[in-house]
């Protein structure tokens, strides 16, 4: 331990604890420079709050001078751009896309359902906050938010991965054991997904108090081994089976 | 053939007893008849007036009456005319027969009843889930089931209480009816 103060963060004291290299801030500026100035985004399009998109991504707008692209798959996109309500059956697959993101990732909350319900306060489909299961960097609200500000929100978000503000990806491992709790709230006991998020925790160093936890407990007993894809094909009136037995 | 609803349609439909016939329009007909007469009358409409389009089916919850109203809805290419035939069925148990095997599209339908409603019909090829995969509580198109109840149980809300609001608040201004109020105030 270097620094006293240091202390009071524990996880950022280990990091700190393997910089050696004398520019290794210097090179954080940059590489958090270069982030901010090229980003994939992957919408995912669950309202009508997509609509704003087009006019804010083509001519008139234009967020490609930003630097930021639509992404048509998880794996290569920085930032989830959540554009409205989220019914109990589309966070399912929010989850599990934004499980499938290489980090770092950014989510974007986007319009007033994602923030409180918005319109669908009362309807029993829809979750109502969407940062209970995700961990969110920015919220854009309106009812819908104009393609000005959805680039204000941008820039915003810009400026805080450049500051290194933007950390919600790194606050999903922290705590995923909370997340986790919300999710199996809404999903059942049973509820899992392919990705191993404790794994990764501990593989970016960033496993902590609130990794592990009763609702991760309960996920490992309620774990099943994912089981290989089954194919099938109708040819000629009889059904052959490729790939696994279903037997 | 013309384009309204022609008189051998009625003809046709008085040989069914204990129907009540409604013209809305001039190519638009509401039927109201016994739950029991029912498939008797789609076979009539299918195979001899060329009602060979079932548009939709919709049930209504009347609760105060214990009972669930289905509206069969048919459309005829030919005649360029809709029949909606109205049936009463009791609340309890809920159960009707299928018309699967008249017109096929009714499996989705009846499905999706099913699913909202808890009527259950006998002869539809599949009564599993359909779009509330992950719902498991009381069928939610029911009238008894309370909706806002069932969110304030499982959702939390944020509180959004800025200064600006609390200012305008202040001068009489902001939220003046909370959503409790605004419903009191209904007759």
């Amino acid at each position: 331990m270097k620094n006293m103060k240091e202390i009071d963060i524990p996880i950022e004291a280990s990091v700190e604890q393997s910089r050696t290299n004398p520019l290794a801030r210097v090179f954080d500026e940059l590489v958090r420079f270069c982030r901010s100035r090229s980003m994939f985004m992957l919408h995912y399009c669950t309202g009508c709050g997509a609509i704003e998109l087009p006019p804010a991504m083509t001519s008139r707008f234009d967020m490609e001078r930003l630097g930021i692209q639509p992404m048509v798959t998880p794996r290569q996109a920085d930032i989830l751009l959540i554009t409205g309500y989220v019914s109990i059956k589309t966070l399912k697959r929010v989850i599990l896309t934004y499980e499938q993101m290489g980090s770092p990732k950014y989510v974007i909350g986007i319009c007033s359902c994602t923030v409180n319900g918005g319109m669908y306060w009362q309807s029993y489909a829809t979750a109502k906050q969407l940062d209970q299961y995700l961990p969110v960097d920015l919220y854009i609200a309106g009812c819908m938010p104009r393609p000005e500000a959805v680039l204000e929100g941008m820039r915003k978000l810009m400026d805080r991965i450049r500051s290194g503000e933007a950390d919600g990806w790194k606050d999903y491992y922290r705590r995923y054991d909370w997340y986790l709790g919300n999710q199996q709230h809404l999903f059942g006991d049973d509820w899992q997904t392919p990705a191993d998020v404790i794994g990764e925790a501990s593989h970016y160093d960033l496993a902590g108090s609130g990794t592990e936890g009763e609702h991760t407990h309960l996920l490992q007993q309620c774990q099943k081994p994912l089981e290989p894809q089954q194919t099938f094909f109708q040819i000629g009136g009889s059904l052959e089976v490729k790939g696994e037995s279903h037997e | 053939m013309s384009k309204t609803v022609t008189p051998w349609l009625d003809n046709l439909l008085q040989e069914i007893e204990g129907i009540e016939i409604r013209r809305k329009d001039s190519r638009r007909v509401r039927i109201d008849i016994a739950a029991d007469s029912l498939p008797t009358l789609l076979e009539l409409l299918r195979g001899r007036a060329g009602y060979v389009h079932l548009s939709a089916i919709t049930c209504v919850d009347w609760i105060d009456e214990s009972q669930f109203e289905l509206v069969y809805q048919l459309w005829s290419y030919e005649s360029q005319s809709l029949v909606s035939a109205h049936i009463r069925i009791a609340r309890d148990p809920g159960v009707y027969v299928s018309v699967f095997d008249l017109y096929q599209p009714a499996a989705f339908f009846e499905r999706d009843i099913h699913e909202m409603f808890g009527v259950y019909f006998e002869g539809s090829p599949d009564m599993s889930k359909f779009i509330l995969t992950e719902w498991n509580g009381p069928p939610p198109m029911r009238k008894e089931f309370d909706a806002e109840a069932w969110v304030n149980e499982t959702f939390e809300r944020k509180e959004y209480q800025p200064d600006w609001l609390k200012e305008i608040t202040e001068q009489g201004g902001g939220i003046v009816k909370s959503p409790e109020e605004a419903r009191q105030k209904k007759p």
